[in-house]
Parts: structure tokens; sequence; C-alpha cells
């Protein structure tokens, strides 16, 4: 009797895990963070890129493949996510490295600042949620998220089953790929107006906080150990915007010094932008969107200067002239008229 | 550590587990031991309470056992009820102080400052034990059940605490007499896969009720309910009629959960609601609803009192005595008591009435057999029923008051105006109480004639399995829970 109550309740278990995990996509937020993730972790399987830029929004809006690709016929994608956390960053860039095996991966280092233990959990969820279920998922669970959550990250249908009343075809068919042009770069087109604070500028360094510093130690040793090559960047922003914050370190330009030591003890490359804003001619006026975020103006900059140091510094192979990646020009030219269009827009 | 919880889950698969792997004369240490675990994750504290009445009732029945035995019939007797009077006494004075001290000294204080003579009596600070009503009572009913020799006094400490204490049905009942479930803990319970699977399927059926339906309507409840004034006519008449579904869907889901929670391990529970909203009158509602409560009032207080036995008057204050105090079980406010001493009422203007409705259904040639008929009764019943309801619900006297004032006044444009998706719930969750309301109504008038859970076992396994993973998904999907959801705590806690 026991036997038979082990086997039925493992195949009726069996099942329910099915039809939950069918439930689970049907009910999760369906966002632009959402299409962008899936459709440059596996909506495209044989899409190999050269670099792979990871970090918060302040990479997502600063660095865009389609210029990188016009300039230089480097291929990229952009997974950086608004608010994502280093830790979070970092079991991204593991599923990353799932798909190419040895890109170049360019973290930006914003989020650096948390001191909070774990990051905003709309973020969080943001990439969390949107991972396929593998041994990366279950340990940014298990590392980047407070215990009372992570049986609904596990089974993400107990955080969104609210949504049954506002479920659309969308959610039925769910199709990102209208979004893949775009390869992740998504930019403001306000313009900020004012100058630069100059707050914090400073040759001190501090100590970074514990858990961000963790996981910083975390991506140069798994550069080391999967053998990619690896490049921080700081891109700009006004120091003096997170003054205040309770959750964020009290001074960013000390705390990038001391990125700036380590990346020399790693032999790793650390482009601090916000050092570099008169040399590539950065205008913190109108190619700023707001005090923390870089407009489609600014991210031209600094995506021509940066393809311009992966050009000197890499051997990557130039593929505009190369037939196999015909459809990178026509995304070139359908980011071209998004971006005007949402130009026209914004004036 | 709320049934609807995933703590509970965990909690009720690890006891279920290890409960069938002991030896089956070590389960009852095991029961007891996570017995107090379930109570104590309440808050620590509480055990002490519980430990005490058991030991009060416990000791209670050692010393009647041993009166048993004295020769002298009188002395025998008189020291028999020294026990019995001790042990409710003392089990009622800790109800009375934990329960009611406050609600009395207030009210002392309020009478005695109306006359112009203040008394001052110390305040007594304490959070309200969980369930204190219902162990009590269970407690209480093995001290009468020994003296009125239904049972034999038990001599295991242990057995006798897990009597009292035994977590399915501690916090909210079935309140179990002692001489149905003291003597199911020396039996062996083997695993038997249809009894499992029975109480799974009464704990799924609970989980809807609760979740699904209960959680839903509370919504619509409280937002009318804590702004009374601010809602008129059908808002407040459809808040009431939720709330009518929605206690009975909370408490019949504790009910039905934690008889599932038994059966899964052999124990037998007493049932606790019969499709009480398609009672006939208040008498049959009181056959139908809170049915181990009535029972227990029936059994130690109605009959004692004298019952039906002793002429018409003395019935009918019998009736109101009884009504009263399970008005005041509930808890201590003028509007239980108002609502204890309503359905009194009722009963008592039933009866006193009957020779005029007898007259009017010989005149009108009125067919009592016909649907029509029993159509009218239950809605009259539940009429009545909803209306002392206002005062169950409503947060004071007053705010009854105008809840039944404003309630005087027509406006069905509420309607069409889409006023009434402003109460909480919007259209299609709206939609989505009513819908799950009526599978309420359909189940329970299925229940009337047949066994859903035997009619569903006798169909074939594909059918079967498809209502069990649909009713699985219904409740993850619909159910009111979740991080951004604070689950209304089971209504019948605090009583």
């Amino acid at each position: 009797m026991l036997r038979k109550a082990i086997v039925k309740g493992s195949i009726f278990l069996f099942l329910l895990v099915f039809i939950i995990s069918i439930l689970n996509p049907l009910f999760i937020l369906k966002s632009g963070y959402r299409s962008k993730q899936v459709e440059g972790l596996y909506n495209h399987p044989g899409d190999s890129y050269d670099v792979a830029f990871m970090g918060s929004s302040h990479m997502q809006g600063g660095i865009d493949p389609n210029v990188l690709w016009h300039e230089q016929g480097i291929t990229s994608y952009d997974y950086a996510m608004g608010g994502q956390p280093l830790d979070v960053t970092y079991y991204l860039l593991k599923e990353v490295l799932k798909k190419h095996d040895t890109p170049i991966v360019v973290v930006d280092l914003y989020y650096l600042g948390l001191t909070d233990e774990y990051g905003d959990e709309g973020y969080v969820r943001n990439t969390v949620d949107n991972m396929n279920l593998s041994m990366n998922k279950f340990n940014a669970i298990l590392n980047c998220t407070p215990p009372q959550d992570r049986l609904t990250y596990l089974v993400p249908i107990l955080k969104y089953h609210d949504r049954w009343k506002e479920l659309t075809m969308e959610d039925i068919h769910d199709d990102s790929s209208t979004s893949y042009f775009a390869k992740g770069f998504e930019s403001g087109t306000e313009k900020y107006g004012k100058d630069y604070s100059g707050v914090g500028l400073t040759t001190e360094s501090v100590a970074l906080p514990p858990k961000t510093e963790e996981y910083l130690t975390k991506i140069i040793d798994l550069s080391k150990k999967v053998g990619f090559k690896l490049i921080l960047t700081n891109l700009p922003y006004d120091y003096n915007s997170t003054a205040g914050s309770e959750s964020w370190v009290k001074e960013p330009a000390k705390m990038f010094n001391k990125v700036a030591e380590i990346a020399k003890e790693n032999n790793i490359p650390f482009i601090n932008y916000n050092d570099k804003l008169s040399e590539i001619g950065f205008d913190f006026k109108a190619d700023m969107h707001n005090s923390s975020h870089v407009n489609i103006w600014g991210a031209n900059k600094i995506t021509k200067d940066l393809g311009e140091f992966l050009k000197e510094n890499y051997s990557l192979v130039d593929h505009r002239s190369d037939n196999k990646y015909a459809q990178w020009n026509v995304d070139y030219l359908h980011s071209r008229i998004a971006s005007i269009l949402a130009e026209d827009k914004s004036s | 550590m709320l049934f609807n919880s995933i703590q509970f889950l965990f909690f009720f698969i690890i006891v279920t587990l290890i409960y069938f792997a002991l030896n089956h004369k070590m389960r009852w240490a095991w029961l007891l031991i996570t017995s107090y675990f379930f109570y104590m994750s309440w808050n620590p504290s509480y055990a002490v309470l519980i430990a005490v009445s058991t030991i009060i009732t416990y000791l209670s029945g050692l010393l009647i056992d041993r009166a048993n035995n004295i020769r002298n019939v009188q002395r025998s007797l008189q020291l028999k009820k020294l026990w019995v009077f001790l042990s409710l006494a003392s089990n009622l004075s800790i109800l009375f102080l934990f329960k009611y001290y406050n609600f009395f000294s207030d009210s002392l204080a309020s009478v005695s400052t109306y006359f112009h003579s203040p008394i001052h009596t110390p305040s007594f600070e304490y959070l309200l034990p969980i369930g204190i009503s219902f162990y009590t009572f269970q407690a209480l009913s093995y001290t009468l059940d020994v003296y009125r020799k239904d049972v034999k006094a038990e001599r295991n400490l242990g057995k006798y605490a897990l009597f009292v204490s035994f977590f399915p049905q501690l916090v909210a009942g079935p309140i179990e007499k002692s001489k149905d479930l003291l003597h199911q803990f020396d039996e062996k319970h083997s695993f038997d896969y249809v009894r499992v699977k029975n109480g799974l399927l009464l704990i799924l059926w609970g989980l809807f009720q609760k979740m699904v339906v209960a959680d839903r309507l509370a919504i619509l409840v409280t937002t009318v309910y804590n702004n009374p004034s601010d809602y008129k006519g059908f808002e407040i008449a459809l808040a009431t009629v939720f709330f009518a579904f929605q206690i009975y869907c909370d408490f019949s889901a504790y009910s039905d959960i934690a008889r599932g929670v038994a059966e899964v391990m052999g124990f037998r529970l007493s049932l606790n609601f019969k499709s009480p909203y398609f009672s006939k009158s208040i008498k049959e509602f009181w056959r139908r609803w809170h049915i181990t409560l009535g029972a227990w009032f029936k059994d130690y207080l109605y009959i004692p009192l004298g019952g039906n036995r002793r002429g018409k008057l003395r019935n009918y204050a019998n009736i109101m005595v009884v009504f009263l105090v399970a008005g005041l079980w509930h808890g201590a406010t003028l509007n239980f008591i108002i609502w204890g001493a309503l359905h009194g009422v009722y009963q008592v203007m039933g009866d006193l009435l009957k020779p005029i409705k007898v007259t009017i259904i010989k005149t009108f040639k009125i067919k009592t057999n016909s649907l029509s008929y029993k159509t009218f009764q239950v809605l009259v019943t539940f009429m009545l029923v909803t209306f002392a309801w206002i005062f169950f619900r409503a947060s004071s006297f007053t705010s009854a008051v105008i809840i039944i004032q404003n309630m005087l006044y027509f406006n069905p444009e509420v309607f069409i105006n889409g006023s009434i998706y402003e109460l909480g719930l919007g259209k299609k969750d709206l939609i989505l109480a009513i819908l799950s309301i009526g599978a309420i109504f359909g189940v329970n008038l299925l229940q009337r004639t047949s066994s859903i859970r035997s009619t569903l076992l006798e169909r074939n396994i594909g059918l079967r399995w498809s209502f069990y993973l649909s009713a699985v998904a219904i409740i993850l999907i619909f159910g009111m829970y979740g991080p951004e959801y604070n689950p209304e705590q089971f209504i019948y806690f605090q009583f």
C-alpha cells in the first residue's frame, strides 16, 4: 500500500510540477527586461557575440551595440538591466558564458556602491525570474534574494498569480523577437542641462562594501578561470546623485579609486569615464539624461571611445564585410530609425 | 502557523511522515511534542496556560474516579461535585481573566462613573491566547464526562495532554468530547491509501474555501465594515451577504483542514458544518452550524438547565441563557452578546408565532412540502442569520447601528455606475467572488444528498486526477496569498 502511495504520489507530483512549469512563464510579468534577456540569452542560440556588456542601467543606456557594430564591426549584446545588483550580474554572467565561451566581458561597476545585503526585489526579479531553470538560477536565488522570498523565485506563479485578471494575448504568445535589433540597448532622450557637480573628486580610496567586493572578486576570479577578457568600467554619472542614500557608499569617488587599485593588481583594464569626460568630448549638460544616466548622444560618444579601445587592445575581427553578419547592418538601420523617432518624440 | 501557510505544509508533511515511521506506541508522544510546538509557534508562553488547564482537568478526572470508589454514596457524590466545581471554577476563571476581565471591569467602571461613584479596577494587559475558548471547553468536557461516567479517567497524563492539545483542532475546533477522541490515541493507525487520499481531498477543499473564497470576500467586507458611514444600501447589503459567506467559508475551511489532517493520520474528528445556509429554521441552523459547539452547550448547559422538560417559560429562559452565553463565548463585547441574544429571540419568537404560522398555512392552503415554500423558509432563515451577522462583524455597537441605518437606502445605480467595483474588489474579482459563492452553494447542495468524495472516487483515474490537478491549479492561481498579501487570520482564532 505504501509502495502504491509512493508511486502514485510521485507521478502526481511530477504532473503538478509539469503544469506549474507551464503556468509560470504565462504569469511572469512581460517587461522589456524580460524581452532583452530572453532574446539575448535563449532565443538566438546561433548568434555569438564578440563582447558582452554587463551591469545596471548605466550600462544598459550607456553602450549601444549597434553603434559599436557600425563603427568597428564588433558584435556585442548589452545584458545590463536597470537596478541590477552586482551579485545578480555575476550569476547572469555565468549564464551568458554558457552561450559564449570566451567573449570579452565589460562590467560596469556602478552597483558596487550598494551596501544592502540584497537588491530591490523588482530589479532582481527582472533578471532571476527570466532565467531558465539552471544551477545559475538556483545559485542566484540562494545568494541574491532574502530567504523568505526564495520559494517565490523558484516558483514564480506564487508571486505573480494575481495577474490572472490582467493576462492578455501578449502573455500567451510571448513574442519578444521584435526587440532583438536593439541588442539590449535602451537609453533616455532627455538633456540633463546641468554641469557635473564635481563632488568627490579625490585620489584617496576606501574599502568596498563587503558583499559587492565579494562579487567583484568572484567576477575577476571567473575571468581567470574561464579565460575571458574582463574590462571594468564606470560610466559617467554625478557622484553626488547617491548622496544621502542609506543603502549606498558615501564616497563613490574613493570607491572607484579602490577599484583602480584592484584592477591594477589583477592586470585588468578599468576605464573610469568620470575621469575621461573632457578627453572624449563628453558634455554633461547635453550628453546626460539626468544626473545618473547618459542619454543616447552620450551613449554614442562612450560607445565610440570604447570601440576604439577594444579595437586597439584586442585582436577583434571586423565582421562588416562578412555576409554572414548582414542582419547586423539591417539591425543598425533599425536602431537608427528608432533613435531618430525617440529624438523627435523628445524634442 | 496558519493552515494556509508554507510553514504548515512542511510541518504537516514532516509530522505525518515521522508519525507513520514510528512504532505506534510512541506516536502519541510525537503528536504531543508537535502539538505543543504548533501551539508555541504563536507564542511560547501560551503553552503554560494550556498545560495548567490540562493538569487541572487531568487531576479532576483522577479525583472523581477515586471518589467513585467511596462506599458512602452521599460522601462520594459530594466529593465528585466538589472536584467538578473546582475544575470548572479554575478553568473558567482562567478563561475569564484572559478573555472577559477587561470587558467586565471596563463596563463596571463605565456604569459606576454614570452613577457618579467611580470604581477603579486594575487593568490587565495581555495578548489573548489563541484558541483558549476551544481548548478550555474541550478540557472541561473531560471533567464532566468522567463525572457522568461517560469515559474512564485517563491515567496517562501524556495522552490526556494530547487530547487537550491535538494540533489539528487545537486553535479553532472542532471541539471534541473526550468520549469521542481520547480513546482514538490508543488505536493503531496504519497507512491507508484511500483514507490518506480522502484526508488530502478534504484539506484541498478547505484551502479552496479559505484562500479562494473567504479571503477574497474579506476584502470587500473589510472595506465596507471599516468605514460603514461611507457606504449605503446595496453596498452594505452586498458586504453583509459576503460576510455571511466569508465567515462560513473561513470557519468551515478550518474545520475541514483540521478533519483532513487528522484523517490522514487515522483520526476521526467531528463534522462541524452541514450546509448551514440550507436550514429552514434557526433551530435547524444551529444543528448545522458549528455543530460541535452547539452540541457542547446542549450537553453541558441546556440539558442540565432543564432543556424543554420544565415548561414553556423555563424552556425559553434556558434558550436565552444558552445563546447569551454562546454569544459571550465568541468574544467579550456587547455586539457578540446581541448576536447571541438575537439567535435566542429568533427561536423563542419562532415558537411563540407557531400557532399564527399554522393558521396562515391552513387558511391559504400552503403546501409545506413544495419547493417554493421550502425555498421561502431557507431565504427567511438566511436573512435572519445574516442580519445577526451584522452585530458579529461590526467593530462596535454604534457601527452596527450605522450599518443598519445606511442599509435602508435604495441605490440600485451602484451596480450600473461602477461604484460596486470600488469596494476593494475590481470587476473580475467580484465576478470570481460571486462564482465561487455559487461553487460553495453547489457543493453544499450536493452534500445534502450524497458524498462528493465517494462519488469522485468511483470515477476513472483520468477524470479524478484532472479534478485534483485543476483544484490545485485553481487554488494556486485564484487563491489570495503571497508576499504582497497578508492572509486574513482565520476568523475563529480569536475565540
